[in-house]
C-alpha cells in the first residue's frame, strides 16, 4: 500500500429528483487499499459505487480517480472495472468472449487478447470453461467469470457491488478469501459494497459505514469495533449485535444504573453529572456470566441458542440482553443469572443524537 | 364431475371451436380443387372427387398473379424493413427511460393502434396527393402501412428490451463501450428473437393489407394480391374454384411461414410478459 491517493471524493452530493442519495460525502482511498462500503439497504453505498463507475453522475462535489477529476467523464474512459451483484455476464457470448470483451473494444490483436484470457483463466480456475456459455455455468463459476472480466483489464480500481450475495454460505466464505488474496496479488485498489458486516470486517483494510447517504464512520475494522462513533455503527458492526439499554449515572458517578436490571461500571474519563441518562452499548461477547451475589445485571434466562462452538443466552425483560458465551452453557430457561462487564467495554452514546460519549 | 372429465370436456370444446374457425380455410383448399359443376353440387362434397390441380396454373397465368404477388412482397418487405428500422430504436428508448414524457409517448403510441385504417385513409390520401407521393403509389402504401404497424411493433419490441437487464449494458459501458456500442453489441443481439418475431408478424399483416393499397394504388400492374383478388370477384362471379385457387396461392406461403415458426412466435410473444 502506498500513500498515493487513487480515489478521492470531496463533498460529493447526489440527488434523484427530491431524494438526496449522497450527502456531502468525503472519502480518500489510497492505492492498494481494500475499502468496504457497508450499510443497510438504501444507505447510498451502491449509489456511491455507481458514481465511481460513472453509471451515475454526481450532482455536486469533486470525484477524482488517480488524481484526475472524473465528474463528467463517461464510464469507458475512467479505467475502472466493476463486478455486479448479478454478475452481468453477456449471455450471448462464450466465457472467453466475455473475458476479452474489453480488449476487443480496444482492438487488441486476437493473439494478445487470447493470451490474456488464458492467463486470467488460470488465475481464476476457468481454463476448462472458456468455450462454455454463461447459462452452462454454476453460480460460483459465473462469479469467477465476472471477476476475470474485471482482472483482465488491469484497471485503476476494482468496484464490487455485493458480488457474493448470490452464492451459498460455504462458497461465500471461500470466495471472500479468494477475492482478498487476488487483491493482494494484483496490488489492486478495491472498493467493495456489501450489507454484510462480516464480509467487511474480514476483507477490508478500511471500512466506511453509511446511513441515509451520510458516512457515519470510517476506519480500520477493529477501530470501528472498539470505538464506534455512533450508536448506529455500534449496532451495525459486530455479530450478534450490541445490546442497547437506557442507563442513569448513579450518585457516586462510578456506576450506571439500569432500571430493572442492576448496574454496570461507568467508564473513566467521561464528564457526566449524576442523574444524567445515556444509552449504554454492551456487546454480547463482553457480558460475562458470573457466579454468586454481587453487583451487575440481574436477569432471568428466556432461552438459549447453541451454535456448537458457542451459546447465545437471551434474557427476559423489555430490553432482552443477548450474551455470547464460549462453549456450552448449562443455563436453562427461567434460571437467574448475574452478568458483569468490564468498565472499558461499556460504550456510551448520547440518548438523542446517538453520538459516542467520552473517549 | 371429476377434474379429468372437466379437462376432457374443455378439450372437446376447444377442438370444436378450432374446427369452426379453421373450416373456411379447409373449404378454400377443397373448393380450389373442384370443377365448376362440383362447386354447386348438393349435398356438397367434403373431398373433391377428382382434384383439378390445373386450376392453380390457370389462375396464375390468366390473372397475371406474378405481378400481384410481387407487389405484395415488395409492399410487405418494405413495410417490415422500415418498421423494424425505425421501431427498434423507438422501442429501446421507451424501454430504457422512465419519466413523464415517456409515459405520454407510450400513451400516444397505444392510441395510434386504436385508429382504424378506413378512418385514416382519407387524410392520408389527401396528404400524400399534396406532396406528390401518389406518383410512387407502392412507396406511399409502404409509408402509410409503416405508420399503422409501428405501434404494434413498438409495444412488442419494447417488452423484449425490457427483459434484457440494464446491468448488462452498464457492464459493457464500464468495460469500455459507448452508449451506442452497448446497444449494438449487447441489447440488440439479446433482443434479436423478439424483433424477428415481431417483424414476421408485421410482414404477415402487411402481406394481406387491403384498404390502403386499394385506395392509393390505381394501376393494376402495381396492385398487390389482396386488391387483385377483390377485382377477381364481381357481382356475377361463379368461378369460385378459381377464386379459391387464387386465395390458396396467396395465403399458403404465409401460412407455411407461420406453421414453421409458430413455436418461436409464441415464445417471442410471451418472453416479455413472463419475467
Amino acid at each position: 500500500m502506498s500513500d498515493e491517493l487513487q480515489i478521492e471524493l470531496i463533498d460529493v452530493d447526489k440527488h434523484y429528483g427530491a431524494f438526496h442519495a449522497l450527502k456531502a460525502v468525503n472519502l480518500s482511498i489510497r492505492k492498494g487499499q481494500f475499502v468496504a462500503l457497508v450499510g443497510p439497504s438504501g444507505c447510498g453505498k451502491s449509489t456511491l459505487l455507481r458514481s465511481l463507475a460513472g453509471l451515475e453522475t454526481i450532482t455536486a462535489g469533486t470525484l477524482k480517480i488517480a488524481g484526475e477529476v472524473m465528474n463528467a467523464v463517461p464510464p469507458r474512459k475512467r479505467d475502472v472495472a466493476m463486478v455486479f451483484q448479478s454478475y452481468a455476464l453477456y449471455p450471448h457470448m462464450r466465457v472467453i468472449d466475455n473475458l476479452t470483451y474489453s480488449m476487443r473494444l480496444k482492438r487488441a490483436p486476437r493473439s494478445q487478447s487470447e493470451a490474456a484470457a488464458k492467463e486470467v483463466a488460470a488465475t481464476t480456475g476457468l481454463e476448462k470453461l472458456l468455450d462454455r456459455y454463461p447459462r452452462e455455468l454454476s453460480g460460483g463459476q459465473r462469479q469467477r467469470v465476472a471477476m476475470g472480466r474485471a482482472i483482465i483489464r488491469h484497471p485503476k480500481a476494482f468496484l464490487f457491488d455485493e458480488p457474493l450475495s448470490n452464492l451459498d454460505a460455504a462458497l461465500r466464505v471461500h470466495m471472500r478469501k479468494e477475492i482478498r488474496s487476488l487483491h493482494d496479488r494484483l496490488g489492486a485498489t478495491s472498493v467493495y459494497v456489501t450489507h454484510d458486516q462480516i464480509e467487511a470486517m474480514t476483507m477490508a483494510d478500511h471500512i466506511v459505514v453509511m446511513r441515509d447517504g451520510v458516512i457515519e464512520q470510517q476506519g480500520a475494522p477493529l477501530e470501528l469495533y472498539d470505538r464506534p462513533s455512533t450508536r448506529f455503527v455500534g449496532g451495525f458492526i459486530g455479530s450478534p449485535a450490541m445490546n442497547f439499554v437506557e442507563a442513569v449515572v448513579a450518585e457516586d458517578r462510578r456506576t450506571l444504573v439500569i432500571e430493572d436490571l442492576g448496574s454496570v461500571p461507568l467508564p473513566g474519563g467521561i464528564m457526566l453529572g449524576a442523574g444524567e441518562t445515556v444509552t449504554a452499548g454492551l456487546r454480547p461477547e463482553h457480558l460475562e456470566i458470573s457466579a454468586g451475589d454481587g453487583p451487575g445485571l440481574h436477569a432471568k434466562v428466556d432461552f438459549v441458542e447453541f451454535t456448537g462452538a458457542a451459546s447465545f443466552v437471551i434474557t427476559r425483560g423489555a430490553p432482552g440482553l443477548t450474551v455470547f458465551n464460549v462453549g456450552r452453557t448449562t443455563l436453562r430457561p427461567d434460571e437467574a443469572v448475574r452478568l458483569t462487564i468490564a468498565a472499558e467495554n461499556v460504550h456510551l452514546f448520547d440518548r438523542e443524537t446517538g453520538r459516542r460519549l467520552g473517549a | 364431475m371429476t377434474l379429468e372429465w372437466r379437462n376432457r370436456v374443455l378439450v372437446v370444446i376447444a377442438l370444436g371451436l378450432a374446427a369452426l374457425y379453421l373450416f373456411p380455410l379447409y373449404w378454400m383448399y377443397v373448393t380450389s380443387l373442384k370443377t365448376g359443376s362440383d362447386i354447386f353440387a348438393t349435398p356438397p362434397d367434403f373431398l373433391p372427387r377428382d382434384a383439378k390441380w390445373g386450376n392453380y396454373g390457370y389462375v396464375w397465368t390468366s390473372r397475371g398473379m406474378a405481378s400481384y404477388m410481387w407487389n405484395s412482397i415488395v409492399i410487405a418487405s418494405g413495410t417490415t424493413a422500415l418498421t423494424a428500422l425505425l421501431g427498434t430504436g423507438c422501442a429501446y428508448v421507451l424501454a430504457r427511460y422512465r419519466n413523464g414524457w415517456i409515459d405520454v409517448a407510450l400513451f400516444l403510441v397505444l392510441m395510434l393502434q386504436v385508429l382504424p385504417a378506413s378512418l385514416m385513409i382519407t387524410p392520408i390520401f389527401v396528404g400524400f396527393s399534396q406532396v406528390g407521393l401518389l406518383d410512387t403509389p407502392r412507396l406511399a402504401v409502404i409509408l402509410a402501412l409503416t405508420a399503422k404497424t409501428m405501434p404494434f411493433f413498438v409495444v412488442l419490441v419494447r417488452a423484449t428490451f425490457m427483459s434484457v437487464p440494464a446491468e448488462l449494458e452498464e457492464a459493457a459501458l464500464v468495460d469500455g463501450n459507448s452508449r451506442i456500442g452497448a446497444f449494438f453489441s449487447i441489447a440488440l443481439p439479446l433482443a434479436r428473437n423478439g424483433i424477428l418475431v415481431s417483424a414476421i408478424l408485421i410482414f404477415m399483416q402487411a402481406f394481406g393489407e387491403y384498404v390502403y393499397s386499394k385506395s392509393i394504388i390505381q394501376s393494376p400492374t402495381l396492385q398487390p394480391a389482396s386488391v387483385g383478388l377483390n377485382s377477381f370477384m364481381g357481382p356475377n362471379t361463379f368461378e369460385w374454384n378459381n377464386i379459391m385457387a387464387y386465395a390458396a396461392i396467396y395465403v399458403t406461403p404465409i401460412l407455411a411461414v407461420f406453421v414453421l415458426l409458430q413455436r418461436r412466435i409464441v415464445a417471442g410473444l410471451t418472453s416479455g410478459a413472463l419475467k
